[in-house]
C-alpha cells in the first residue's frame, strides 16, 4: 500500500539530525495545500519517533514509512 | 531461543518510552550516588581536554589518568552503553552531515564546553544532579537553559528562512558496502562490546578498583537507558517552544523528582555529605553558562549526555561536538582557575536548605518540577510558548 503512494513533494532530509527534519517538515507542510502529501527522506534514526509524534500533534496523517538503501522514506498527508 | 529472541526485540527493538526513561534515569542517579559518586558528564569530557592538552604540552600537570577518573569512567561508561545499545539494535552507522550542520556541531559543541565550565557541569552536572542534590545553582542553571533553548531556536528558525539551501541533506549516502551486510552482523559486534563492558569491570575489580569498575558499569547503564529512549535534554526545553509537545519535558520532571528524593535521603541522613555536587557558581556562572549552553546544544543538536550517546551512534556531526566540547570546557576551566577575579564574577556555592532546612527545600524543589510537568502538559493544549516560524 505504501508502495502505491504517490508524493506532491519530496522533502530531502538525509544527512540532517533531530530537529532539523522535524523543523523542515513543518515549514515544507505550511506551503503545501490541505490533502497533499509528503514525502520526507530521512537518516536520523530518531525521525522514526519524531515523525508520528508530530504530524499527530499538527492534526496531519501520518501514512507510514518504506525503508531505503540506508535512509527511510515517511509519507504524510497535510490536514 | 523462542523468548530470547522476543525479549531481544522488545528490548532493542522496540521503542521504549520516554517516561520509562525518567523512570530508570531518576533510579540509576541515586544508584550511582549511592554506590560511589554522583552522575555527571562533562567532567568526564573535561577530563579528557586536560589529558590532551597535557599529552601536547600545553599544560604543565597532566590530569588524573583517564583510565581511573571517576569522571572520565562515567562518561566513557555512556558513550559505551550508548555504542553497543546502537549496535545491538543495527542503528549504528557513520552519519556524514553537510557542511553547515558540520559547523554547528563545532560552535555548538564549544559553546557547550564554555558553559559547562561556568555552570560546573552540563546539563548534567550543572542542571539535573546539582538540582537533584540541592544546589540553587542547579535552578539557575534551568531558567538559563531555558533563555538559551529560546534563542538557539529562534536561530534555528531563522536558519530555516535565510540560509534554506544549505542544509538540505542528500548526496551523503554511500552505496552499500559490498560483501559483507555490516547491519546483521552489528547485533554480535553489539554483544562483544557488553561482554568486554563486563571483563573491563571485572579487571578493576581485579585490582582493587572496585568502585570504578562498578561506576564504568552504571555509565553503560545510563548509555543504554538513553539510547534505546532517545532521552533528551534539549527536547524537555526545546519542544514546549518548538512543537508545543511536553513529553520529555515531563519525563525530565519526574525523573528529577525520583532523583531528588534520593538524593535528599543521603545527605539529610548523613550518609553523604551535604557539599556534593554543589556547584560553586550561583548564581553568575549557573545562570549564563546556563544560557551560553542552553543556546550551544540548540546548534548541535544534543546537549552532554545527547551529544554523547548519539556519537555512540556514529553521527559525525555529534562526535565534532564531543570532541569541541572536551577541549573548549578543558580550556575555560583553566582560564576561571587562572583568574580569581573570573572565579569570584562566577559565583559561590548556595545549599538550599542551608536556607530552607531541609524539609522546605525537598516540598520546594517538587513544586516546582510539578508544576514544570503541569506547564508542559497545558501548554501541549494551548501551544501558549510556542513559537512560531
Amino acid at each position: 500500500m505504501i508502495d502505491e503512494i504517490k508524493a506532491d513533494e519530496t522533502l530531502d532530509c538525509r544527512g540532517l539530525s533531530c530537529p532539523m527534519p522535524v523543523l523542515k517538515t513543518k515549514k515544507t507542510i505550511g506551503k503545501m495545500q490541505s490533502g497533499q502529501i509528503l514525502e520526507i527522506l530521512s537518516t536520523d534514526p530518531g525521525t522514526k519517533n519524531d515523525m508520528p509524534a508530530f504530524t499527530k500533534r499538527g492534526g496531519h496523517e501520518y501514512l507510514g514509512e518504506k525503508e531505503d538503501d540506508g535512509f527511510t522514506r515517511f509519507y504524510v498527508k497535510v490536514k | 531461543m523462542g523468548i530470547l529472541r522476543r525479549g531481544y526485540r522488545t528490548v532493542f527493538f522496540e521503542n521504549w518510552p520516554v517516561m520509562l526513561g525518567g523512570l530508570l534515569i531518576g533510579v540509576m542517579s541515586v544508584i550511582t550516588f549511592a554506590w560511589a559518586r554522583p552522575w555527571g558528564v562533562a567532567g568526564g569530557l573535561r577530563n579528557w581536554g586536560d589529558w590532551f592538552f597535557s599529552l601536547i604540552g600545553v599544560y604543565e600537570q597532566g590530569p588524573l589518568s583517564p583510565l581511573f577518573s571517576t569522571n572520565s569512567i562515567l562518561t566513557l561508561g555512556l558513550l559505551w552503553g550508548a555504542l553497543g545499545a546502537a549496535l545491538m539494535a543495527k542503528q549504528f552507522s557513520i552519519r556524514t552531515a553537510p557542511t553547515l550542520e558540520i559547523i554547528k556541531g563545532i560552535v555548538g559543541g564549544s559553546l557547550m564546553g564554555i558553559g559547562a565550565a561556568m555552570a560546573g557541569g552540563c546539563n548534567v552536572g550543572g542542571f539535573y544532579t546539582a538540582t537533584s542534590a540541592l544546589s540553587f545553582g542547579g535552578l539557575a542553571m534551568m531558567v538559563g537553559l531555558l533563555m538559551g533553548a529560546y534563542l538557539g531556536l529562534r536561530y534555528l528558525y531563522w536558519e530555516l528562512e535565510h540560509l534554506p539551501g544549505r542544509s538540505t541533506g542528500g548526496g551523503t549516502e554511500k552505496a552499500k558496502e559490498k560483501g559483507i551486510d555490516w547491519l546483521s552482523i552489528e547485533p554480535y559486534i553489539g554483544i562483544a562490546v557488553f561482554i568486554a563492558a563486563i571483563v573491563a569491570a571485572w579487571a578493576y575489580a581485579r585490582e582493587a578498583y572496585t568502585r570504578v569498575g562498578g561506576l564504568l558499569l552504571c555509565g553503560i547503564a545510563f548509555g543504554v537507558i538513553i539510547q534505546r529512549t532517545r532521552f533528551c535534554f534539549v527536547r524537555a526545553f526545546r519542544d514546549p517552544f518548538m512543537t508545543g509537545e511536553g513529553e520529555m519535558a515531563r519525563a525530565v520532571s519526574v525523573s528529577l523528582i525520583i532523583s531528588i528524593l534520593g538524593f535528599t535521603a543521603l545527605k539529610w541522613t548523613g550518609l553523604r555529605g551535604t557539599e556534593v555536587y554543589v556547584t560553586q557558581t550561583f548564581w553568575f556562572g549557573s545562570l549564563v553558562g546556563g544560557i551560553v549552553f542552553g543556546f550551544g546544544m540548540l546548534l548541535a543538536g544534543g546537549c552532554g549526555s545527547g551529544s554523547v550517546w548519539r556519537a555512540g551512534e556514529g553521527q559525525v556531526k555529534l562526535i565534532l561536538a564531543v570532541i569541541c566540547f572536551a577541549l573548549s570546557t578543558s580550556l575555560f576551566k583553566a582560564l576561571i582557575k587562572s583568574s580569581p577575579g573570573l572565579a569570584a564574577l562566577i559565583g559561590r556555592s548556595f545549599f538550599l536548605p542551608d536556607w530552607l532546612s531541609y524539609k522546605w527545600t525537598l516540598l520546594v524543589l517538587i513544586l516546582i518540577f510539578a508544576i514544570y510537568f503541569l506547564l508542559a502538559t497545558w501548554n501541549e493544549e494551548t501551544e501558549k510558548f510556542t513559537v512560531e516560524m
